[in-house]
């Protein structure tokens, strides 16, 4: 095994070798792994920095230039929705809050039946799904380990009656500092940083980190290597210092949907059918904000273990299409969440240690694209459906009144203007047409969708096998597989369709 | 399936007519250049920001953080303008001239836009509010966009300071309790 970092390069590079895997994260780390241990010859290519434990200090104004994409400034097009994507080894497994759920039955089933998805049923994929499970030491957080925020979740769900459990986590020795977005600075998250990447590693993988992938080499409609640049790693800068270039049998995508299809769509690879980059999903996502007589010191604890899914079904089209869970942050995220500037912000930054704060996901619909602008660079289009923008008011809503019905003294939904109510009467009174574009602040945390899998070449960009249709040695391994939403956390779910598909990267590999 | 045709164009023409809006900015900006008083120690260190972008900023985080707070941090005792500058040496060029460009519009023609003949940072204070507030509520989802952004940022600089966590009772990073 090697780990370079591409600040210590001194020169341009040449490597040979059987796969090459573009990113670390969930995906990544999986396919790194599986196709070392299969004997055979893999470099790895992140393109951000090969961060550890010791490195992370617990300051967002350090961390998030190092762990997210654009240092957090990421957004649609439109500047409508933040996009928070990681970067670094590990990918987004470093700063997720470590939420482990696996993909819903109905929907690998949505997929086998619409997409034409084969071989990904429930009982398919469980081997893969306990194995990951195992080795990331999932469990469900201990009741004791609810903090206040996620309690007043929990206690409004149970008030209303609402659906809500408690969630499972990937975690052993947590100090519940209320860190895990800005990297775990006790390596209590067993992560791909942590975990998988090590035993890529140990089975003989090579590590390239700062080494960002430019172009995909395409010979007679078979994948061959990759171009990319080394920088040297500071901040979100690239400053290249060398050349990397790559001759592999395989190569694998696995820089998420936004990375991966931003490669493939500056690669110029073929796309008959207009389907690259396309499909985009990412659960876009707005706050509520509930002040409480009492202390919640929302930011010290597990950050997310209670979830409501009173407002979620899995169905295609469903009118219950919201997942609901705490989301709280530190002082920077908190002031950038909440509406207003100037004095009466900070009137609303005084009440921080008394905020209980909800997000509504929604388990969208909306088609959005990832496309590259001049530069190359990710362009991210994705304009919400009317379906959708419903959704996310009446999520919105039903933070609001969990909020309410949780003890809160006054509820704020940041829109513009700021909707700020202190009965549930106000809520029933609600025109949710306060949601419209731009006029509640989005972010999304869970790109998915852009080299979608499926059996028809028209509808998708891959096969079920993670095999690109029309470039062969071209898998993805990572959440761009996803025909559609999962409605719910996907790291484990991209883990396990990782592990389920490398065999075929593997046998490519070997062919 | 493809995105919505009307939607397209209008943001494009949004894009378009932002990027108008910016040049404008930016060449006024360089035209009407002079009269920015950059703080001796500052000028010529600057690796980001260019010394009337740095100034825009500095009466930005003025209003936007802690406006009018007795008793706290203020925003150029934390340094806003000086973070803000070695972020913006960070970025993707693509964002950082199109923040360049922003800071062209609320310094040139956010004021214009409200019949004020002044620039934004020769302003009184709460007309420098009005300005902030035009784009909090513009009925343009860029200017929108972007002022949120722009905030997001100025809060960075402000809320990364110490002295401001104990304003809002904030304990700070606890990497000292490392077992």
């Amino acid at each position: 095994m090697t780990v370079v970092r591409g600040r210590d390069l001194r020169g341009d590079v040449v490597l040979d070798v059987d796969a090459v895997v573009v990113g670390t994260g969930a995906g990544g780390s999986i396919a790194m792994r599986e196709l070392a241990r299969a004997g055979l010859k893999v470099v790895a290519l992140e393109e951000g920095g090969y961060l550890r434990a010791p490195d992370f200090d617990q300051r967002e104004d350090h961390m998030l230039p190092l762990l997210f994409q654009d240092g957090g400034g990421r957004t649609t097009e439109d500047l409508g929705i933040r996009v928070l994507g990681g970067r670094g080894v590990g990918g987004s497994t470093v700063h997720n809050t470590n939420l482990c759920k696996r993909t819903p039955d109905a929907i690998l089933d949505l997929w086998a039946r619409k997409y034409g998805v084969e071989g990904a049923s429930m009982a398919d994929l469980e081997p893969s799904f306990a194995s990951i499970e195992k080795d990331l030491s999932v469990s469900e957080i201990a009741a004791d380990d609810i903090n206040p925020n996620n309690d007043a979740l929990r206690r409004g769900a149970l008030a209303l009656g609402w659906k809500g459990a408690v969630l499972r986590h990937n975690r052993i020795g947590c100090q519940k500092s209320g860190f895990c977005e800005l990297g775990c600075a006790y390596d209590a998250k067993q992560n791909a940083l942590k975990v998988v990447v090590p035993q890529a590693l140990a089975a003989g993988a090579d590590l390239y980190s700062d080494v960002d992938v430019r172009r995909i080499l395409v010979e007679r409609g078979a994948a061959v290597g990759v171009e990319a640049i080394a920088h040297d790693g500071v901040g979100s800068a690239k400053r290249p210092v060398a050349r990397v270039r790559v001759r592999a049998k395989v190569v694998v995508l696995a820089g998420s949907a936004v990375g991966s299809a931003a490669l493939a769509r500056r690669s110029g690879l073929p796309d008959p059918h207009a389907r690259l980059g396309r499909g985009l999903r990412m659960h876009p996502g707005g706050v509520v904000a509930g002040r409480f007589d009492a202390a919640i010191l929302a930011h010290r604890g597990i950050p997310q273990s209670y979830e409501c899914t009173e407002m979620l079904s899995y169905e295609e089209g469903s009118d219950r299409r919201v997942w609901i869970v705490p989301a709280f942050a530190h002082p920077i995220g908190t002031a950038a969440m909440l509406p207003g500037f100037g004095a009466a912000h900070m009137r609303s930054m005084r009440a921080y240690g008394h905020l209980a704060v909800l997000t509504a996901m929604v388990h969208d619909e909306t088609s959005g694209e990832v496309d590259v602008d001049s530069d190359g660079e990710p362009v991210i289009r994705y304009r919400m459906t009317e379906p959708d923008r419903v959704q996310l008011a009446k999520g919105l809503v039903a933070c609001a009144r969990i909020l309410l019905a949780a003890g809160a003294r006054e509820v704020t939904i940041p829109a513009v203007p700021p909707v700020r109510v202190t009965t549930a009467r106000e809520l029933d009174a609600l025109d949710t047409s306060f949601v419209r574009p731009h006029s509640v602040p989005l972010s999304a945390v869970h790109p998915m969708g852009t080299l979608a899998m499926g059996k028809d070449p028209r509808m998708s960009v891959v096969s079920s096998t993670g095999e690109h249709h029309q470039v062969k040695g071209l898998f993805a391994l990572d959440g761009s597989l996803f025909p559609t939403s999962l409605g719910g956390p996907p790291q484990i779910s991209i883990y396990a369709f990782a592990l389920h598909l490398a065999k075929h990267a593997v046998a490519a590999a070997k062919r | 399936m493809k995105l919505p045709r009307l939607p397209r164009r209008k943001v494009l023409k949004a894009a378009i007519a932002f990027g108008v809006l910016g040049a404008t900015g930016s060449i006024v900006a360089l035209v009407r250049s002079r009269g920015y008083e950059v703080p001796e120690g500052v000028r010529g260190k600057l690796v980001g920001l260019e010394a009337w972008q740095y100034v825009v900023v500095q009466h930005l985080a003025r209003r936007v953080c802690a406006a009018d707070e007795p008793g706290v941090v203020t925003p150029d005792e934390a340094d806003v303008a000086g973070f803000v500058d070695s972020y913006v040496a960070n970025m993707a060029p693509r964002m950082r001239r199109d923040l360049g460009r922003f800071l062209g519009v609320i310094e040139q023609l956010a004021p214009a836009g409200l019949a004020m003949s002044s620039r934004f940072t020769h302003l009184e204070a709460a007309d420098q509010d009005k300005v902030l507030g035009s784009l909090e509520s513009s009925s343009s989802e860029l200017l929108r966009g972007g002022f949120e952004g722009l905030k997001g940022l100025l809060f960075m600089g402000y809320y990364r300071d110490a002295r401001t966590w104990r304003i809002i009772g904030y304990d700070g990073p606890r990497v000292e309790a490392r077992p």
